[in-house]
């Protein structure tokens, strides 16, 4: 009995982050084996949020079918519905009036504006900094409020139709003075904001160096979106998107994969969109917001990609008879799985939380049934 | 009022479950209660993730299959007296999950809240307004402060 205390001095144990969990806003369930405070292995179970969104979009037609796939994700919603319309565009070959495709953008923005604002406030409640998570969450409300004067709900806003824009999303002249004045006011917060950030020694020493991602792993692991460009890889999909073309924006990278990293990238995307909205407030052109001139007929498999705030989105379907066939539906968050479960490893149990909401998961989008064909 | 009910009603614990819906009711809850605008705080509601202290328990999504066990778990780890608060349209009908078509219902939702814990307030909405959240649990109040 003796023996056994004496040369054993290492205590192994499993540590369940369980699927209602403080720092994960969605059910998902993380087993991590720990031997004395540190994380040596860790295994990420996905699928209880399966709704079976495929399945109901089998059979509906063209027009529900897109504005049911805006319930799939509560934070990313307009990107949805906007990929969504982009695949029946592109099947039918339907022309997009200029003004709706830069009100598309404005509203896209505004979204990325929102999303990484709760990024950044969930990631300081999950650091412990209370005050910083409070201030942030009303920064956001500026945000919020737009949206809801254009869209008019404050989550999931249906702005984009087959065609155009929804008529009650159109922009008058009061309403883009609004849009002017909070781009100011967000602009001058987020200065403020970024700045006490930064120089908060008690914050930077906590997140420094803390989950670390190799460029390498992060380019085997196949990760998209911000959780990519944080490693040092400049890859940005809305270089490549010709909805893009006449903005000028700045891809932004950072060295290092830890967490101070994500966290930087996140707050100076913030005042690309700022610009990029008011560069598209200057030029709006006039014109109708819908075209409804189109005939529908049957084509086959059309794929669609574009670039939301957390990576790439796939869209994908046929169509028959004016109803939706063979849907296939590939969220950002499913490429970064891997890069989550690989960052925990190494490092203390207390920041093994931290390490894996960095790199922004959203798993209401991703729980889909999915076929493996290659490993 | 007796001395139990008066110092209850000063700290109400509010702790938040989410079961599989679309994210945007658990999103709008953390804003009513944190945020500065919202603000449940004034009214001494306070956000909880320990269910051994909580008072209310406030309910979000579709129940999915997956999730039906830990919520009924929680439901029983909370101690008397207790409300529950069922938030959103997915929780109170299934939201767009429940049927696949028409009326034939959907292999993956084991159905709306009421079928699995009893529920005390209803909150509609998709997503819920923050404004209606705090209106909920104030009804959802009598019930702890009467009890005894």
């Amino acid at each position: 009995m003796d023996d056994n205390i004496q040369n054993r001095n290492v205590i192994e144990s499993e540590v369940p982050m369980g699927t209602v969990h403080p720092a994960a806003l969605e059910p998902y369930r993380v087993r991590l084996f720990v031997e004395d405070e540190i994380v040596r292995d860790a295994e990420i179970t996905v699928g209880l949020n399966h709704r079976g969104v495929e399945r109901i979009m089998e059979g509906l037609p063209v027009e529900k079918a897109n504005s049911l796939t805006e319930k799939i994700c509560g934070i990313c919603s307009n990107s949805h519905i906007w990929n969504s319309c982009l695949v029946a565009e592109k099947a039918l070959d339907i022309q997009v009036p200029e003004r709706a495709k830069y009100i598309r953008i404005i509203m896209e923005e505004l979204e990325r504006l929102h999303s990484h604002f709760l990024y950044l406030a969930h990631g300081s409640e999950v650091l412990g900094h209370e005050t910083f998570s409070m201030r942030l969450y009303y920064i956001r409300e500026t945000v919020m409020d737009l949206l809801s004067m254009i869209g008019g709900n404050r989550v999931q806003y249906g702005a984009s139709i087959l065609g155009g824009i929804r008529p009650r999303c159109e922009l008058d002249e009061m309403r883009l003075q609004q849009i002017k004045n909070g781009m100011d006011l967000l602009e001058e917060r987020t200065t403020a904001f970024a700045d006490r950030f930064v120089s908060d020694p008690m914050v930077m020493s906590r997140i420094t160096g803390v989950g670390v991602i190799s460029q390498k792993d992060a380019l085997r692991l196949a990760c998209t979106g911000p959780t990519l460009r944080a490693t040092g890889v400049a890859k940005d999909l809305r270089t490549g998107m010709k909805e893009y073309d006449p903005f000028e924006f700045d891809v932004i990278t950072q060295d290092g994969g830890d967490v101070k990293s994500q966290l930087l990238m996140r707050v100076l995307e913030i005042p690309e969109s700022i610009k990029i909205i008011r560069q598209a407030i200057r030029e709006l052109p006039k014109g109708p917001i819908t075209n409804r001139s189109w005939e529908m007929r049957d084509v086959n498999l059309t794929k669609s990609y574009i670039e939301v705030p957390r990576g790439t989105l796939y869209h994908s379907y046929a169509l028959e008879e004016g109803r939706v066939r063979n849907c296939v539906i590939r969220t950002p968050s499913m490429s970064n799985i891997g890069a989550m479960q690989l960052a925990c490893i190494g490092y203390h149990i207390t920041d093994a939380q931290l390490s894996i909401v960095q790199c922004d998961p959203c798993f209401t989008c991703t729980d889909r049934a999915i076929k493996i064909i290659e490993i | 009022m007796s001395l139990k009910s008066y110092s209850r009603g000063r700290a109400i614990h509010v702790m938040l479950v989410y079961t599989g819906g679309c994210n945007g009711c658990d999103i709008e809850i953390v804003n009513c209660i944190f945020s500065p605008k919202f603000d449940a705080e004034q009214y001494k509601v306070f956000l909880t993730w320990n269910p051994r202290e909580a008072d209310v328990l406030v309910v979000t999504g579709p129940v999915t299959k997956h999730t039906e066990k830990p919520l009924r778990e929680i439901y029983d780890a909370i101690p008397e007296p207790k409300a529950v608060v069922a938030a959103g349209a997915c929780a109170l009908m299934g939201g767009v999950y429940k049927n696949i078509h028409g009326d034939i219902p959907s292999e993956e939702i084991a159905g709306p809240v009421d079928k699995i814990i009893p529920v005390d307030a209803k909150v509609p909405g998709c997503a819920v307004r923050p404004q209606d959240i705090v209106a909920g649990l104030v009804s959802a109040l009598p019930l702890l402060l009467d009890a005894d």
